[in-house]
């Protein structure tokens, strides 16, 4: 069987050498995600909103009153389409292919990500369950906090190279592993 | 400071998640004005000292337009507000 454009994730020659345990901060690569990138029609937004948050097996990432990101992280994307489809009003269409989810996490993971991130990431500003998107190393993407100290992060993957070289140059100094995600 | 603005939907973000679009002041003119209305529309522009208004886009972020208002002097930001809001109606 051939390697499918979907198949070999973009980041995979970046994965190739030792093949390290996962130190206390590491960031994991989603081999394939599903990333739905959602709409509201004009004056639905208050409604979608609502009907998204009761949508099973995805997280809804913030992008802009009327725009949101559905992820997964495993791709059940039949029951999700099926989910996103009865909601009136809404807009979607699935990005995985290019968009890549990555999700660093450690004990000193604001200050590895505030090398390359300005915006404020103390819990009490950017809490939980937060998302929105901002530049991340340059690059137009969406941060969500999904624990104290970790982070999920969507980039196209145009640039994901490109964020990932970054992210690990930041955490090296705090011996940051990498790797997919089991 | 102007490098960091507070967007209405994003919270406090770096400029450089933005690009300035121009001068949110002038008003477009009804498709039937005068050919020296829409030339002052298109082409002249003030060059105020002081307090500005202009649109920003907030292009790495939510994507909105928004009208930035603060002080080319001091770089006070004073107001943000989405466009849209603005264009329906609500108050500068
Ligand atoms: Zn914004």
């Amino acid at each position: 069987m051939s390697l499918s454009f979907t198949h070999r994730h973009v980041l995979e020659d970046r994965m190739s050498g030792y093949e390290l345990s996962p130190n206390a901060n590491h960031l994991a690569v989603a081999r394939r995600p599903a990333i739905f990138s959602v709409l509201a029609h004009a004056g639905r937004e208050a409604a979608v909103a609502d009907a998204l948050s009761a949508v099973e097996n995805i997280s809804v990432r913030t992008v802009s009153p009327s725009d949101w990101l559905a992820v997964a992280h495993v791709a059940e994307a039949e029951s999700i389409v099926d989910s996103l489809a009865a909601i009136e009003g809404l807009s979607f269409v699935e990005q995985g292919d290019g968009q890549v989810l990555m999700t660093i996490s450690g004990p000193d993971v604001r200050t590895i990500l505030a090398k390359c991130l300005a915006v404020d990431l103390h819990p009490d500003v950017f809490v939980e369950g937060q998302s929105g998107s901002m530049m991340i190393c340059r690059v137009a993407g969406n941060l969500a906090r999904v624990a104290t100290d970790t982070f999920e992060i969507v980039v196209p993957r145009s640039y994901a190279g490109y964020v990932f070289d970054e992210l690990r140059e930041a955490g090296r100094e705090f011996a940051m592993t990498r790797g997919f995600a089991a | 400071m102007a490098s960091l603005i507070t967007c209405p939907h994003c919270g406090r973000r770096p400029k450089e998640e933005f690009s300035i679009r121009g001068d949110a002041v002038p008003e477009r003119p009804t498709p039937v004005a005068s050919e020296e209305a829409w030339h002052a529309y298109v082409y002249l522009r003030e060059n105020p000292r002081g307090t500005i208004r202009e649109y920003w886009h907030h292009a790495a972020g939510c994507r909105r337009w928004l009208v930035v208002e603060r002080d080319n002097v001091t770089h006070e930001v004073y107001a943000v507000t989405d466009a849209r809001d603005l264009a329906k109606g609500g108050a500068a």
